[in-house]
């Protein structure tokens, strides 16, 4: 052992002792070994407790079941990854023609989340519920995951090489072809068709809108030469007067309009401000006319006489359909109030009428609204449809002409109106589908070629002239699927797509925008500087052409509709959640209650509301939730009747887009009407003559997640007026002295505003009576969180509660379990009606956890699982949570949410997983799948079942803006913090930020708001954290007396 | 006991009894081979305890949700269960502890089942707190004990832990006095007893021997706990009303709630302490010691108490009205005439109008009379706690977030379920032990059997011992 090295490691060592050489000697010695005989010293001891130890150790190594954790490090982690940094993507929401420009953030290459983007002069910033929601339509796994041969719903998998040998042979075959579509905004695959269409002369486009706006292109194109839908600008416009089009909730670009027409609407804190004047003349209350100052309301085929009564009424005209004396006195009111605001009103019309889009073009023409507020510079293409175009269609493969059908991005066997097109599709020899998902489309399909989903795309978009906008993959294909323009560059044997390029498409579109757009701007010198940058925006806007074209149509009063004579009529609309049927897929689109109706999973018959003097009923005595059968044009649809008010007497509504067949979670719910719809004068009628007869059935599981839907409406009792609410609840005092809503007409502005400095002095009055010392000191330093919510500006869109959902990992619970009122979402928006009970007006009101300062639910808790932050959040510990629920109860706000049962799948054991959601036909619950548990935001903990959660607001943000700005060393600054919900509005009616900055946005709008400021509930003393602002209309009182 | 001599005699043991007679009659339940009444109800017991299990582990497993609770009404059964009884126990209490203060002899033939029944309705209240949390297995969170997180320690403000700290003492108080009660009478049967018998009661009694200071210090450990209860019988309703009055809920945060709670959880115990007395009287054939006038007694604390809770209905309302407050007179306002007026209107006839009857000497001394209303009146307890919880919450201050709520088959279960397990225990009581305190009857025989005192009483003064 001694080396004569002379190293040694200690005195023992170099003074070569005996009680070091024998240790060294035994230094690798083995413990049982017996030194002197070398043979094993085991002794029975040792053998039963080492049998015993292995034993042990195998009987639990094999019993417990060690769950796999899949953590897969980057082998070389790209360069803009960083775990735990979101990375933000600028790109754009298109479905169809609707879009939104917007932003998506990342987390470790995955898209979780949706922010509008403020480059964009078309959206503002603000987005919508259904481009909020799109993040989760990326992660269903019922999208189509491989090219193939549709067979009997199932796709035969082929390699994409075979799939485009078969399909290019049938193409070359010299059939015609036909490529159906619905709008297509993006200028790129417009091309990449035109090469399609170069190659095969025998193809054409036929492109619908699955809500039909193809009568007013055409009366746009009669009148003003071009089949474009101008640039309405609803900012410009003092007086606004919309026949049935829901330009907030659905009608062409409701994001842009939303963001405008709030401009005008703001008048919190603004002294003399004016507010635009919103007339809005409907059959159904919509999303808009909930908006509106006045309502008038007709039935659904009156729509033609009320536009010539304002024809008649503006132009000194006579002639055409009559209509009723109420609303014919109202229109007279409308038009001189109009002839007042010339150039500076706007006349919009939804009808999809021709002759009814002309006299709207006329009217605009008249009040020298052309070319100002119905401008042609910028028009838009967010609507290319044209119905006329879908019915030569059908003809045409009825008669068998047409050997392939291509569809693509459009699900016409569901959304087209009418029963013929499946029948004459099948006619055809070869039909692909590019669709995503197995829809009732697809599966009538021989060939499948699935496409991208919008976020692993590449693209382009240009839903107004001049205004463009990128799209860009955020995530690498999850499928085996391809970009739908490569496709069609493929079959048509492109020679600008250079197949050899990891994304083909990518360079096409980038040397297209080279070609095209480089020359536009003048800012970059090069091609790539300007695709770098375009594509950093996400956004290039340059100034088209501008256009001043001169009305140029035929009016025919006569040509419009006619009153029909049916006792009932029902008419059809878009919902702002699920459009017709193109969103039903989506589970956060389904479980965001109807604005209106506030019901969920489904469409329900809205029938009018009646008041006697003394009780409020349903027509016919319905009640909410029964069945009734409808029939309509000779067809009979059964769906359930959900009372609403402000639905005209003698008419009833559904929404479009429910009853989906196939290919997703919307299956199952609510009833198909697009089969029940027909054409007139060749674009299609969305209202119709109907009986409805109860079938003295119920809906089980009608959800709808308000129950009480009235503050205050005030009915005729003989000759007075009286709270009918109230005298239904035979209470006077009970509803509209609470101090939920404050709301008043601008003429009474200042009276409101007096009020309600009484009212705050009262209340801090009141709630300065107390023993205990206040925490005003506490929170007077550093941060203070806070937010107003300008309920003059919420317009009740949702976008803010999918945001909030998409956010905050709320769990989707289903049609059954909002049914029993156990819908989990943070944020909801209350709507309530109040004046007259038949013509009610509408407030929404975003309804979050307060936050409040002396919060009732944080000292009830026994556990301190709930609590106050030192920054004014009222904060959930959720591992803290036992579930006693007492702080739920104690809410007076009713925000706080329990987790009944294992909705996020967090449990170990399946066994309760049976009343979770379950998308129908999956034997698994929705969020056990780990695709769609890849929408997780991982900054958020995903709740287990038995505990208590709220609103955080957005604490998750909070942290992230605190670091950022203790990183840089500076003062946190508003940017620095924004909510989900505030950046999800388009209206911009959520404000957050720092109130003890006084500088801060939150500060100076709840200071700019005065005393129309106020706390909901505000003399209990809880101190909420969140302020309101009161709703003010501008409605013009004489209208109808 | 106590010797002091009430200026009115009431006949409390009929039938001549001997001390030995008092033994027999009493001792002998708990050596008999059980009835067929018994191994009825028995069964029927075990057989809804058996439903309480199942719908307790179905409710951890699957989670709330299987109850029919929502966003905007978070209790509704569960702590109905729990304040009912809860409430039910305090007849127990008040007997043993502040009669016995108030020297009230007539409690001697009812105290031991009474208190019996306290401890086993405070183990079915007790239930509830627990299996209504949305995880129940972290239910140690709510003590406070030093811990390495932090420590975090509970939340000292909140009516839920005060309530952790009321039950439990309530239940331990309750529990030693009782036991400490059933000593020397678990030694009189260990001294008839034989064999396995007399094992487990030699275990039981302590080693009793009936020696003089045994009975001194029996009695004053008796005094000591009847102080310290009586506190409670004010205190552990008092803090359980505070899991409404400490609330921002109109309806819930009012101040009349601790009186109020105690006078109905008196007026609800009683009622249960009639059920079960006149049922044991008749099954053990105890009618010479559980007397007509006991049952009288009783009635007179039930009209007492069941006005004073109609005074504080109507109270309520007065000041739901005088308070000008909207939220409160609509609260008053819904639960007369909301969508559950029904239970509102079942409370106040069951619980007000009801027991006026008992001011009719001869229905306030028919033992047909008082069961039925004993029944009628637990109804209407019940419907009161149903009346301040859920139809409290069920409409609030935001009418956007107006609920309905219906209980599904599981608590439906559950609370039959507690009925079972309350009578499981108490029918093993009554073979185990002396249903009526042996000792405490036999102290006061010389001053309440009817042989001494009243018309019939033997012209010499003494008993056939």
């Amino acid at each position: 052992m001694h080396h004569d090295n002379g190293i040694w490691v200690s005195t023992e060592d170099l003074n070569r002792e005996d009680s070091f050489l024998q240790s060294a000697e035994q230094e690798f010695a083995v413990e049982n070994l017996d030194q002197t005989t070398g043979n094993w010293q085991t002794g029975r001891r040792d053998f039963l407790k080492l049998m015993g130890f292995g034993l042990g150790a195998a009987t639990l190594a094999a019993s417990c079941e060690i769950p796999v954790k899949k953590a897969i490090p980057y082998v070389t982690k790209p360069d803009e990854i960083v775990p735990g940094v979101a990375n933000y993507f600028a790109s754009s929401f298109v479905q169809g023609g609707d879009y939104c420009a917007v932003l998506v953030k990342t987390r470790e290459g995955r898209p979780i989340k949706i922010e509008g983007n403020s480059l964009s002069s078309v959206t503002g910033g603000g987005t919508s519920a259904r481009a909020q929601a799109s993040v989760l339509s990326l992660y269903d796994n019922r999208r189509l995951q491989h090219a193939g041969k549709v067979n009997g719903g199932n796709v035969d998998m082929m390699e994409w090489a075979g799939l485009d040998r078969e399909v290019k042979a049938k193409l070359a075959a010299g059939g015609n072809i036909r490529v159906i579509t619905n709008s297509i905004l993006s200028p790129t695959a417009k091309k990449a068709l035109a090469e399609f269409t170069a190659k095969y002369p025998t193809a054409s486009v036929v492109t619908y809108d699955p809500v039909s706006s193809s009568a007013l292109l055409a009366a746009n194109e009669q009148c003003f030469g071009a089949a474009v839908v101008p640039n309405y600008k609803f900012g410009d416009a003092k007086v606004i007067v919309s026949f049935g089009a829901d330009f907030l909730g659905t009608w062409i670009s409701p994001v842009e309009y939303a963001h405008a027409y709030a401009k005008n609407r703001k008048v919190a804190g603004k002294k003399g401000a004016k507010m635009s004047r919103h007339y809005q003349v409907e059959s159904h209350m919509s999303m808009t006319g909930s908006n509106a100052d006045n309502r008038v309301m007709i039935k659904p085929s009156e729509m033609g006489a009320a536009i010539v009564a304002l024809y008649n009424a503006i132009s000194g005209n006579s002639g055409g359909p009559a209509l009723n004396d109420k609303a014919a006195a109202a229109i007279k009111k409308i038009a001189a109030e109009l002839q007042g605001a010339k150039g500076k009103s706007l006349v919009v019309c939804g009808s999809n009428n021709v002759a009814e889009q002309v006299i709207v073009n006329k009217i605009n023409d008249l009040l020298e609204n052309v070319n100002k507020t119905v401008d042609f510079s910028a028009v838009s293409y967010q609507r290319q449809g044209d119905d006329r175009k879908v019915e030569s269609l059908i003809n045409d493969m009825n008669s068998g002409v047409i050997d392939v059908a291509i569809v693509w991005g459009a699900n016409p066997a569901f959304d087209l109106p009418g029963d013929k097109f499946k029948a004459a599709f099948e006619k055809v020899g070869t039909r692909v589908s590019l669709n995503t998902v197995m829809d009732e489309t697809t599966a009538m399909c021989t060939h499948a070629a699935p496409a991208h989903h919008i976020l692993e795309s590449w693209g382009d978009a240009e839903p107004k002239a001049g205004k463009l906008s990128l799209i860009q993959p955020t995530i690498a294909p999850l499928f085996k699927t391809r970009q739908a323009e490569h496709s069609l560059l493929e079959w048509a044997d492109s020679t600008n797509l250079n197949r050899q390029d990891e994304q083909p498409y990518y360079q096409y579109l980038k040397s297209n925008w080279a070609d095209t757009f480089f020359n536009r701007q003048s800012k970059y010198s090069t091609p790539a500087a300007f695709w770098d940058m375009s594509l950093h925006d996400g956004v290039f806007e340059y100034e088209a052409v501008s256009q001043n074209p001169a009305f140029n149509g035929n009016v025919d009063v006569n040509a419009v509709s006619k009153p029909g004579d049916s006792e009932v009529e029902i008419s059809f609309y878009e919902t702002v959640n699920i459009g017709n049927g193109q969103y039903a897929h989506n589970p956060w689109l389904q479980e965001m209650p109807d604005p209106v109706n506030r019901t969920v999973w489904g469409n329900y018959l809205s029938i009018p509301v009646e008041w006697d003097g003394k009780n409020i009923n349903g027509w016919n005595n319905l009640e909410d939730g029964q069945n009734v059968d409808v029939e309509v044009n000779g067809q009979k649809i059964t769906c359930t009747v959900v009372r609403t008010y402000g639905q005209a007497p003698g008419s009833v509504s559904i929404a479009l887009g429910a009853g989906r067949e196939k290919g997703g979670c919307g299956v199952g719910f609510g009833v198909n009407v697009n089969p029940v719809l027909q054409s007139a004068g060749g674009h299609t009628q969305y209202y119709a003559g109907a009986t409805v007869t109860a079938n003295g059935t119920i809906d089980e599981h009608y959800a709808c997640v308000q129950h009480h839907h009235t503050m205050g409406v005030q009915g005729k009792q003989g000759d007075k007026t009286i709270n009918a609410d109230e005298a239904v609840l035979a209470y006077q005092g009970s509803l509209t002295d609470r101090s939920i809503i404050f709301q008043t007409n601008i003429s009474d502005l200042q009276d409101l505003e007096e009020k309600l400095t009484e009212f705050h002095e009262e209340t801090h009055h009141l709630n300065s009576q107390t023993l205990y010392p206040t925490n005003e000191e506490f929170f007077g330093t550093g941060l203070k969180w806070g937010m107003y919510v300008d309920l003059n500006s919420c317009i009740g869109c949702g976008a803010c509660q999918v945001a909030c959902v998409s956010e905050n990992n709320v769990p989707v619970v289903g049609k059954k379990e909002v049914k029993r009122h156990h819908e989990m979402t943070w944020l909801r928006i209350d709507r309530y009606f109040y004046g007259d009970i038949e013509n009610p007006k509408v407030v929404y009101q975003p309804m979050m956890c307060q936050h409040c300062d002396n919060a009732p639910c944080e000292n009830v808790c026994p556990v301190n699982a709930t609590n106050h932050s030192m920054e004014g959040i009222n904060q959930m510990a959720y591992n803290r949570c036992i579930g006693t629920r007492y702080c739920a109860n104690n809410c007076p706000y009713k925000v706080r949410r329990f987790n009944w049962l294992d909705y996020t799948t967090a449990d170990v054991w399946p066994a309760n997983e049976e009343r979770v959601f379950h998308v129908e036909g999956d034997s698994t619950p929705y969020y056990a799948d780990n695709l769609v548990r890849m929408v997780l935001n991982p900054d958020v903990t995903v709740r287990s079942r038995g505990v208590i959660e709220k609103c955080s607001f957005c604490v998750q943000r909070i942290q992230e803006g605190k670091l950022t700005a203790k990183r840089e060393g500076r003062v946190i600054q508003d940017n620095d913090v924004r909510t989900a919900c505030q950046t999800a509005c388009p209206t911009g009616a959520i404000v957050f930020g720092n109130l003890n900055n006084p500088e801060s946005e939150v500060s100076q709008a709840t200071k700019n708001a005065g005393a129309l400021a106020y706390k909901v509930l505000e003399e209990i003393n809880v101190r909420p954290g969140v302020s309101y602002s009161a709703k003010i209309t501008n409605s013009n009182e004489e209208l109808f007396s | 006991m106590s010797q002091a001599v009430a200026p009115v005699r009431h006949i409390l043991i009929e039938g001549n009894k001997s001390y030995h007679n008092i033994t027999e009659d009493l001792v002998s339940p708990t050596e008999k081979a059980p009835s067929r009444e018994w191994i009825i109800a028995f069964s029927l017991s075990a057989a809804f305890l058996a439903l309480y299990v199942f719908c307790v582990t179905w409710t951890i497993w699957k989670g709330i949700g299987e109850w029919g609770l929502n966003r905007t009404i978070n209790w509704a059964w569960d702590i109905t269960n729990f304040v009912w009884w809860i409430g039910i126990g305090h007849a127990g209490t008040l007997i043993s502890a502040i009669l016995l203060l108030f020297r009230q002899r007539w409690r001697t033939g009812v105290n031991r089942a009474a208190e019996a029944m306290t401890i086993f309705a405070v183990i079915c209240a007790g239930q509830f707190p627990l299996i209504h949390m949305g995880r129940l297995w972290l239910a140690f969170f709510i003590f406070p004990f030093p811990n390495s997180r932090g420590p975090l320690w509970p939340n000292f403000n909140s009516p839920l832990l005060w309530d952790v700290f009321a039950i439990s003492t309530y239940f331990s108080v309750s529990l030693l006095f009782w036991y400490t009660g059933l000593v020397p009478d678990l030694a009189t049967v260990r001294d008839r007893a034989k064999g396995f018998r007399k094992k487990m009661y030699t275990i039981f009694s302590f080693g009793w021997t009936g020696s003089a200071k045994h009975w001194q210090r029996w009695e004053s450990l008796s005094l000591i706990l009847a102080g310290i209860s009586t506190p409670l019988v004010l205190s552990v309703h008092t803090i359980v009303s505070f899991d409404f009055a400490t609330s921002v809920i109109p309806g819930w945060h009012t101040t009349i709630f601790p009186p109020y709670f105690v006078a109905g959880a008196v007026f609800s115990g009683f009622a249960m302490v009639q059920t079960l007395m006149v049922i044991t009287r008749k099954v053990l054939n105890l009618k010479e010691y559980i007397t007509i006038n006991h049952i009288e007694s009783m009635n007179k604390v039930i009209v007492l108490t069941g006005t004073i809770v109609g005074v504080a209905y109507l109270t309520e309302l007065f000041i739901a009205w005088y308070s000008g407050y909207i939220y409160e007179q609509f609260a008053f306002y819904n639960r007369v005439f909301g969508i559950y007026w029904w239970s509102y209107f079942g409370m106040m006839f069951c619980n007000v109008v009801s027991p006026q009857v008992f001011w009719s000497r001869k229905i306030r001394r028919s033992v047909w009379w008082t069961f039925f209303l004993s029944i009628v009146i637990n109804i209407g307890m019940w419907f009161e706690r149903f009346v301040i919880i859920a139809t409290t919450l069920a409409r609030d201050y935001l009418p956007s977030s107006w609920s309905y709520y219906r209980p599904t088959m599981i608590e439906i279960g559950l609370f039959t379920g507690t009925l079972g397990l309350f009578f499981f225990c108490y029918l093993i009581f009554t073979r185990v032990a002396p249903v009526v305190a042996i000792a405490e009857v036999k102290s006061i025989l010389k001053v309440a059997g009817n042989q001494f005192i009243g018309k019939n009483a033997n012209k010499n003064g003494n008993g056939n011992h």
